[in-house]
């Protein structure tokens, strides 16, 4: 089936189970779908905009409300929705650093981390792992002082995961926080696969900015994410135009610089606020979406020769793991290469491991039910078995 | 909103549910008795408003 004669339908939902890792936690609820339908158009939530014309302050459909929420929602004070997590960082690199300024992050950032810093021209500079690849509070400290030492000003904001998009190990931001803040250094929490399916709360973690991506993690369509901070911060990152212009002397002055005005203006934050109510309750259910993830990570493990990568038991439904010692074994021989496992896993109906590795892989089970979780893990045992890896 | 664009997306919106029903039961699609009852109603809905615009197209005002 196509869309407009070339456009193939995406089925990948509807027929198959996907552990695509950066993919489960943004499939969108029914709510979101209908949103879609019914808000496709362009400027869509500018039915009603009405003076001051943004869009955080539109109250039909209650955009004002839903913003109000988001900031409730991860113990903030203001929030604003962006085009994706990057652009928060953005934001907040712009509004922070200046020039050749420092800003920390940690070693298993992820890329977009470092554009924003380079687009505000400043610098990053890495926080190394431990032993466990896992960023801790002393690393923090110690690296603000050997920066603060080598370059003799100290960093203007540090960036952290709190689970990182390689491993999805958990960072210790709680001691972070405290670290920065003994230097007075603000300190950025980034949740890109926290925000929207475990609890977040910025205050109780002591951060000065959170950050969220509805595609990631709230069950929302590309690009949608989310910014919240203090109202410490508030002033300074969502600072306003102070422009004039010098032949019409036009001035714009409700429009936010750093959001770049009105951010999602159409059905991204209507399908974002329509899974929202899901969204909220959905967080309550983490530690059993993490017992899912263990069951599968189990099965995989306890076929010889399979290692976790990750930490391990899992603390979250993404994971890394090391297939060397058995499918990459059988991707040798097999005319098919390491597609032989891909071909495998789709007979089965489960697609999303990077097609034709079979050494080192990523999946995610979020969103799976028991019975799909049961279904993932005997489809590994039973793909092991057939080729006499058990 | 006229009562045939209200059909219009009662329509969409409850094969929208069929299309949860499908995503929730991936891959084999075997649907336990309360997703049967969801299916049913959803196909229901669906046809109702399929009969309304139907109606309207059909009816003498519109000719």
């Amino acid at each position: 089936m196509k869309i407009a004669n070339n456009i193939p339908v995406r089925e990948v939902e509807e027929d198959y189970i996907n552990i695509q890792p950066i993919q489960a936690a943004g499939r969108l609820t029914g709510d979101a779908m209908k949103a879609l339908i019914a808000y496709g158009d362009g400027y869509s939530t500018c039915d009603q905009c009405r003076k001051p014309f943004r869009l955080d302050k539109i109250t039909k459909p209650n955009i004002a409300e839903f913003h109000n929420d988001l900031a409730e929602f991860l113990h903030m004070e203001e929030a604003r929705v962006t085009p994706g997590a990057r652009r928060a960082f953005q934001a907040v690199c712009l509004a922070l650093a200046e020039k050749g300024d420092t800003v920390l992050v940690s070693a298993l950032a992820h890329y977009t981390e470092f554009l924003a810093v380079e687009n505000a021209n400043a610098v990053v500079n890495e926080i190394p792992l431990n032993e466990k690849n896992v960023v801790t509070g002393d690393a923090v400290a110690q690296k603000i002082e050997d920066v603060t030492r080598e370059k003799g000003k100290k960093p203007a904001l540090v960036m952290l995961d709190h689970f990182d998009y390689s491993f999805a190990n958990e960072h210790d931001i709680a001691s972070a926080a405290r670290a920065a803040h003994q230097y007075d250094i603000p300190i950025l929490y980034n949740g890109a696969y926290t925000v929207g399916i475990k609890p977040v709360d910025g205050k109780q973690l002591g951060v000065d900015f959170v950050v969220g991506s509805g595609h990631k993690s709230m069950a929302s369509p590309a690009p949608s994410g989310v910014l919240a901070t203090t109202s410490e911060y508030a002033d300074q990152v969502f600072r306003t135009t102070q422009m004039i212009g010098d032949v019409t002397g036009r001035k714009f002055g409700i429009k936010e610089v750093e959001m770049l005005g009105c951010t999602l203006m159409g059905a991204n934050i209507i399908a974002m606020m329509a899974s929202f109510p899901t969204v909220q309750r959905r967080v309550n259910n983490w530690q059993e979406y993490v017992e899912k993830s263990n069951f599968v990570i189990d099965a995989l493990i306890n076929i010889k020769g399979n290692k976790c990568l990750s930490e391990y038991p899992r603390k979250h439904t993404l994971t890394k793991v090391d297939t060397t010692g058995s499918f990459d074994k059988i991707a040798k021989t097999h005319k098919r290469r390491g597609f032989f496992f891909s071909d495998e896993l789709k007979r089965l109906g489960i697609v999303g491991e990077f097609a034709g590795a079979t050494r080192t892989w990523k999946l995610n089970t979020y969103g799976l039910s028991w019975d799909q979780t049961s279904y993932v893990a005997d489809a590994f045992k039973e793909i092991a078995d057939k080729h006499d890896l058990l | 909103m006229s009562k045939e664009v209200d059909a219009l997306f009662d329509a969409l919106f409850a094969l929208t549910d069929l299309r949860v029903l499908l995503r929730e039961t991936v891959p084999i699609h075997k649907l336990n008795e309360e997703q049967q009852n969801q299916a049913h109603s959803a196909i229901a809905r669906v046809r109702e408003a399929l009969s309304l615009l139907e109606g309207a197209l059909d009816s003498e005002d519109r000719k």
